[in-house]
């Protein structure tokens, strides 16, 4: 296959048409932070963590949603850039209600490592600390909104990858929350067949399983992009 | 109905008008604003009372669209003399018919702007109120009835579709657009010809055509007038791109707080498919096109293409990132030309008269005029329409008639909660797309609110900001979560509680929101705090609290 000539971060790389600017980075080990994007489902350039600078353009475009192009030359690591992820990082933290010493994914968080990549030591902007519930109404699992960052990998996975669609977004703004169904405990809900790929798609301590204490979580978000893989290789 | 049938209709209704059978006709504005404060019940009793003096084959009443000067309505023009009265209700019109129509002599203390002028003009064109605007893509808006196609036919209505059609290929058309110099007119400005020109260039068996009436910054209500004013014109002008760009499909994204301009858009579909002008083989010709209303349910960020083409689709309104552009990639994945209505209303003219004549008009870089909507502390609010590089001035004390009460003016805010605030020292701007820009506002889709002494900028970027975090879809984290701190910030200066590091804090949030943020809503979000920073920051500084809070 031919492959197209483009820099980043002044390293000289040959890539492959089509590809997302993320993908080459991946490959070649530049690192992306990312939140929305997970490998196996469509992605939709929410979180603004994967910003990259490109020459010729006015505008901060997402990596995981540009296409590369021939003779591209592109920044992932401004002190803009930076700073952006830092302010992102920041209003994550802000906005719900993480507490990570009474969470369940304590440990097994990507918020949390994303915490820790941009060297957060504490948080400038005032906690919203919003009312948020818990449904525990599913036999199984549980949703915890007070930890849901609005990532929708949940919803991607249960729409594209289980095809049963049974989350989804209600509201606007900040009061934006998932959704079973038309809005019912998730428990009385009957498109979700409890396959429990929302689970391991979850990046937080959102959505996890009953019966387990903290310590005990285990994510897998990479079962998604392996199983995707595995049903190519049937067809 | 083949093009001999259309010369020949428009000939008889040209024939009809009252220029050649000596009828006078009185048109009463209907547009939502007069309608609102009684026109209807004027209408009624105006020919109830035409029918009791039994002069009703002299004289002739149709509704029609806006007329311009809206906080004076409900409003009445009596044709040929052009004599308008303002403030009409049921108690006068007993005087007016008897002086204007059987007297033949206008009842001047009734006329418009009888109380803000010494003398007012008989003939209305000559008021400066006029005299200063050009009306192009509201020309026929508050002269013809909006719910008869026999109306628009005989303000030739549907000429620059035949032309199009018989005398021009598509390339042509596109050709005649570029031309024009016209620009998007929904508020980025974005060059209409080349927009017209990359979707056609992308082949497919299947392009549609977008119109935007999803018209929803506060204090704007132009592409409302047009719709209820001309509804044939914005339909024209999406027939003629659908033949230049070779989509047969268009849809009219028309928001749901609109239900006149809903009824009247889906009558004019009605009417011109009824003649032949809308649907398949148009005017005998090999051209095929449609239209569907879509009615938008309230969400700010559906004018946004990308989340207005998610809702046509039936999706969740909300944003994709671009590119691919919808020229490219639009509505299911096909090349979609997406146009604001203004734009679709100015296009029939554009190919009547040749791009030539249009982009004479205005300045060098922004060709054509510019409907605005005027509100706010203003003596004449309302509709108008005036070439790019009018100056402000010009707009608010000759158009507009001066601040309320004789009042300072302190600034215009335009381009609403995208666009920004233009002090008193700008006053001479030229209102074209660079020259705004430059002072930190923008165009945007015409409203312009003007302020005086007794507004508290502060306030003002809190009031656009709370519209902002109310409206953010909620998609990304800059504009779902940075649009509240923002707003939360300026809350806390407007009770005088923030302190430096706010300011700071707020000044550096407001840029990442501006350059992170998804799509063009959380993109201008920060314009109005920003520019009311950049030129009112006295107003920030003077609430800062400088002593130690724990004293």
């Amino acid at each position: 296959m031919n492959t197209i000539p483009i820099t980043i971060d002044d390293k000289k790389i040959e890539a492959d048409p089509g590809k997302s600017i993320l993908e080459v980075c991946r490959e070649n080990d530049i690192e992306i932070l990312t939140m929305c994007h997970l490998k196996g489902i469509l992605d939709i350039g929410a979180c603004r963590l994967c910003l990259v600078e490109i020459e010729g353009m006015n505008k901060l475009l997402s990596a995981c949603t540009t296409k590369v192009a021939a003779n591209m030359i592109i920044r992932t690591n401004t002190d803009r850039i930076r700073k952006y992820q830092r302010i992102t990082t920041e209003l994550f933290f802000a906005e719900r209600n993480h507490v990570c010493a009474v969470c369940v994914a304590n440990g097994q968080c990507e918020l949390q490592d994303l915490g820790y990549k941009v060297g957060l030591d504490h948080i400038r902007y005032p906690h919203l600390f919003p009312q948020c519930e818990v449904d525990t109404s599913h036999p199984w699992y549980v949703l915890d909104h007070n930890r849901c960052i609005m990532c929708s990998r949940c919803v991607r996975v249960c729409n594209e990858v289980e095809g049963a669609h049974n989350w989804d977004i209600k509201n606007r703004g900040h009061q934006v929350r998932i959704i079973s169904d038309f809005d019912t405990p998730w428990g009385e809900s009957v498109t979700c067949t409890s396959c429990g790929k929302c689970l391991h798609a979850c990046p937080t301590g959102a959505i996890w399983p009953k019966a387990i204490v903290q310590g005990q979580l285990q994510k897998n978000p990479g079962m998604i992009c392996e199983l995707m893989e595995k049903r190519k290789m049937r067809l | 109905m083949n093009r001999q049938e259309l010369k020949t209709i428009i000939q008889a209704e040209k024939n009809r008008e009252f220029s050649q059978t000596g009828k006078q006709k009185i048109c009463v504005c209907c547009g939502a604003g007069c309608l609102s404060s009684g026109a209807e019940e004027v209408m009624k009793k105006l020919q109830e009372e035409i029918k009791a003096r039994g002069i009703e084959h002299e004289v002739e009443v149709i509704p029609t669209g806006c007329m311009g000067p809206c906080n004076q309505g409900p409003l009445l023009k009596c044709l040929p003399g052009y004599n308008m009265y303002q403030k009409v209700d049921c108690s006068n019109i007993e005087k007016i018919v008897q002086s204007q129509l059987v007297e033949k002599k206008p009842l001047e203390d009734l006329l418009l702007f009888a109380d803000l002028r010494e003398k007012p003009f008989l003939d209305a064109r000559e008021d400066p109120y006029f005299k200063k605007q050009l009306k192009i893509a509201l020309k026929d808006c508050g002269t013809l009835n909006p719910e008869r196609i026999e109306d628009y036919l005989a303000h030739d209505g549907y000429v620059a579709l035949d032309k199009a059609l018989f005398e021009l290929s598509p390339e042509e058309v596109i050709a005649e657009v570029k031309h024009s110099r016209i620009r998007g007119r929904g508020g980025a400005g974005y060059p209409t010809g080349l927009k017209w020109e990359s979707v056609y260039k992308y082949v497919n068996d299947q392009k549609y055509v977008i119109c935007n009436g999803d018209e929803g910054d506060p204090g704007a209500f132009m592409d409302r007038s047009v719709l209820e004013g001309n509804p044939h014109r914005v339909l024209e002008g999406m027939c003629i791109a659908g033949y230049a760009i070779g989509a047969s499909k268009g849809f009219a994204y028309i928001r749901g707080e609109y239900p006149l301009a809903i009824k009247r858009f889906e009558q004019a579909i009605k009417q011109a498919k009824k003649m032949g002008l809308l649907g398949s083989h148009i005017l005998g010709s090999s051209f095929s096109f449609d239209i569907e209303v879509r009615i938008g349910a309230g969400a700010f960020v559906c004018g946004e293409e990308t989340a207005l083409i998610a809702s046509i689709e039936g999706k969740r309104g909300t944003p994709k990132p671009r590119p691919p552009f919808p020229a490219e990639s639009g509505l299911w994945g096909k090349p979609t030309l997406i146009n604001n209505v203004e734009t679709f209303a100015a296009i029939a003219p554009i190919i009547r008269n040749g791009g030539e004549w249009y982009s004479e008009i205005g300045t060098p870089k922004s060709a054509g005029t510019k409907v605005f909507a005027l509100a706010g502390k203003i003596n004449n609010a309302g509709l108008i329409e005036v070439p790019m590089g009018t100056t402000l001035r010009e707009i608010v004390f000759d158009i507009g008639g001066g601040i309320q009460h004789g009042e300072e003016f302190k600034a215009a805010q335009t381009g609403g909660p995208s666009g920004g605030c233009i002090p008193a020292a700008h006053l001479d701007v030229k209102m074209d797309y660079e020259s705004l820009v430059s002072l930190g506002s923008i165009m945007g889709s015409g409203g312009l609110i003007i302020m005086d002494k007794s507004s508290d900028m502060v306030d003002v970027a809190r009031f656009f900001m709370e519209f902002c975090m109310d409206e953010s879809c909620g998609k990304c984290v800059p504009c779902r979560v940075g649009t509240r701190m923002l707003h939360d910030l300026l809350q806390k200066i407007c009770d005088n509680k923030a302190t430096r590091i706010d300011l700071d804090r707020l000044e550096e949030l407001a840029v990442y929101v501006k350059e992170a943020s998804l799509c063009g809503l959380g993109g201008s979000a920060p314009n109005p705090l920003l520019s009311t920073l950049r030129h009112f920051r006295e107003e920030y500084e003077s609430r800062m609290l400088t002593h130690d809070l724990s004293e």
